[in-house]
């Protein structure tokens, strides 16, 4: 128990401090408990979880993704422009969408991972050219309104559990199994850690770095649909928040920006965290500017805790106490 | 697997003479490159447009230009230290928040306040440079969250766009000099700034920290101060850019910053400034934001939509980049 303790401390440490904020919130709003609130929290958390999972292989394996944004959106615009409102068409059109989502991430890894294009620029670059095609194509005006399908995927409920959280769960489970079980795991942490070390090693760098980018490229185009169906309609730029709630979320989660280590479970507690702070804030009286300045000390605090410096101070408290 | 870029240039001096030149036009592709994306650009845009030849065209570029370039300029800086300042949006609101709100009518008053906002830029920069030296913190990281705390703190002073600029100091960007607008001769002060800057101790001591941080350690090189200093330039760029934004918009924004994080680093990398730290020229810099702005004006002479503007720039950065690369690995393989 102590050894998993020493090993995922930053995680452990999410976790705790997301219990500590939603007690902080509860005294200061007593309904923020309730059961009705929670499940609301929990679907907010959902999109910024969904999106930072494939943030978070990406950022393990030592890279990063900002083409997240107009991924998620135009997979928001497209899905509804084609659906027009009907279920029907989405038998075709998600596995499409999926597919366009994975294909955005090939283009993105075979640029970083055959070309040697810094991950920064490359996605970079995918997000703008993302952003005026879409642009072109809609005209800048607004789409049709959700399927029903998809709002009920996104604020349905089944038994009382809101239906995103139960896919949300799904997922989490998956890059559980993902990070911990499968080849895939230990190579991306092998390749995380050191890319020359792993390539002379055998782990299959390139595929690796590239099969993150498809991960994310899904990700953010899953959740692009599921937005949607949240707020009934697809708009111009309803991803962009997500570009830095996704990053904030897996460096909250304990991830090292350098890549090789994290886990998808520390990135669910920071999802969490953040979204808390988001309902917190009106409960204080306190502005959106105020939440920007708070998200900031946030990030800044849990990478401080995760810093060599910190825990070099740790260890040697440690030694001093034995 | 790659070689760094102390342990090449070395390498590359024991070439031959003979071939000496193709490698040193390999070492310059990216800067060419983005030169000649420029010079068709500007045929393209001259072709289709009168008058474009003329010194009222070249103040008006410099000037839509000159926010994003002195963005980039501090942008540059870091990038050669082998940095990244994504503050640069915070500090960029803020500023011009700040300026909408307490600039007034007396130039007495509001001198002070660009003093105080230009002080603010360079300590705000130095406190990242200071958390990254003394936490061990990666750039990213630290930068995305005073870009946060910045913005925040934008917000708070001034919730949506509004404030007012005093007419002279917007007048300042269309002063003229010998017929040349003072964005122009901004310009031109930016290339003696660094054509002096990169010679100084400061200027070779965080190139050489960009090269190779370790071997500039070893040699007695402080590293928290070399932080300090580069992204202090950073934030002092920043600051100086939201002064300029003021006069073109008349008002503050606490949002216009991000408009700027992203394309000054792609400014800077269409320029053929490496982010692996250690190699670039501000001229590269200043050439790509100017590429970055004209594809505006271009969409706009060829009668298509300005929404293909951002897949222009898109595309140009994918180009410069894979330039850059193509070049690197002509450079291992010249050395091997």
């Amino acid at each position: 128990m102590s050894a998993f303790l020493a090993r995922n401390r930053l995680i452990v440490l999410a976790y705790a401090g997301m219990v500590v904020l939603l007690l902080v919130t509860a005294l200061f709003s007593p309904g923020f408990l309730s059961i009705s609130n929670m499940r609301s929290t929990v679907v907010l958390a959902a999109f910024v979880g969904i999106v930072a999972l494939g943030q978070t292989v990406v950022i393990i394996g030592g890279g990063i993704d900002l083409s997240v944004p107009w991924v998620l959106n135009s997979a928001a615009i497209v899905m509804a422009l084609l659906c027009g409102g009907q279920d029907l068409p989405l038998v075709w059109v998600m596995p499409l969408l999926l597919a366009g989502g994975a294909l955005i991430g090939l283009v993105n890894g075979v640029g970083v991972a055959q070309f040697g294009v810094p991950p920064i620029i490359m996605t970079l670059a995918t997000n703008v050219i993302l952003q005026g095609l879409i642009l072109v194509l809609t005209g800048g005006s607004p789409t049709p309104s959700a399927p029903a399908l998809i709002q009920f995927l996104s604020v349905g409920r089944i038994g009382g559990f809101p239906v995103i959280a139960l896919i949300w769960l799904a997922l989490t489970l998956a890059a559980t199994l993902l990070l911990s079980k499968a080849a895939f795991g230990r190579h991306l942490y092998a390749l995380g850690t050191s890319a020359t070390v792993a390539e002379f090693s055998g782990v299959p760098t390139a595929r690796t770095t590239i099969l993150t980018y498809v991960i994310s490229g899904l990700t953010a185009a899953f959740a692009g649909m599921l937005l949607t169906g949240y707020s009934g309609q697809a708009y111009l730029g309803m991803g962009d928040a997500y570009l830095f709630t996704s990053i904030a979320a897996v460096a909250i989660g304990g991830a090292s920006i350098l890549g090789g280590s994290g886990h998808y479970l520390g990135t669910v507690a920071g999802a969490m965290v953040l979204t808390i702070l988001t309902g917190l804030l009106p409960a204080l009286n306190l502005s959106s500017g105020a939440l920007l300045v708070v998200y900031g000390a946030v990030i800044l605090l849990t990478v401080s805790i995760g810093s060599e410096t910190f825990s070099g101070l740790g260890g040697k408290l440690r030694g001093k106490a034995n | 697997m790659a070689m760094s870029v102390a342990e090449r240039s070395v390498e590359t001096k024991m070439q031959p003479p003979g071939i000496d030149w193709r490698g040193r036009v390999l070492d310059r592709a990216p800067f060419l490159v983005a030169c000649l994306m420029l010079a068709l650009i500007v045929a393209i845009y001259g072709s289709l447009q009168s008058g474009v030849f003329t010194l009222d065209e070249i103040n008006l570029d410099t000037a839509a230009a000159m926010t994003l370039m002195l963005a980039a300029t501090g942008q540059t800086i870091v990038l050669v230290r082998g940095g990244i300042d994504l503050s640069i949006g915070g500090m960029i609101s803020l500023g011009t928040v700040i300026a909408a709100t307490r600039f007034t009518d007396d130039p007495s008053t509001t001198a002070l306040w660009m003093v105080i906002i230009l002080a603010l830029g360079f300590l705000i920069g130095a406190f990242n440079g200071l958390l990254i030296s003394l936490l061990k913190l990666q750039p990213f990281l630290v930068t995305l969250a005073t870009w946060s705390i910045l913005n925040g703190i934008a917000m708070i002073i001034l919730p949506t766009d509004g404030g007012s600029i005093p007419g002279w100091w917007v007048g300042f960007a269309s002063a003229q000099l010998f017929g040349l607008t003072s964005p122009v001769w901004m310009l031109l002060a930016l290339l003696m700034f660094w054509w002096w800057f990169r010679a100084t101790g400061v200027g070779l001591t965080i190139q050489a920290t960009g090269s190779n941080e370790k071997s500039a350690f070893l040699s007695g090189v402080s590293i928290t101060r070399v932080n300090l200093v580069t992204y202090g330039l950073s934030g002092l760029f920043a600051a100086g850019a939201a002064l300029f934004l003021v006069t073109q918009t008349g008002a503050g924004s606490p949002t216009i910053g991000k408009d700027y994080i992203l394309p000054s680093v792609a400014a800077a990398v269409i320029g053929g400034v490496s982010l692996f730290g250690g190699r670039g020229h501000l001229a590269g810099t200043l050439i790509g934001a100017f590429v970055l702005t004209l594809i505006g004006n271009l969409v706009f002479v060829l009668h298509v939509s300005s929404y293909w503007q951002p897949v222009a720039s898109g595309v140009i950065l994918l180009l410069s980049v894979l330039a850059s690369s193509v070049a690197e690995k002509a450079a291992r393989n010249r050395v091997q």
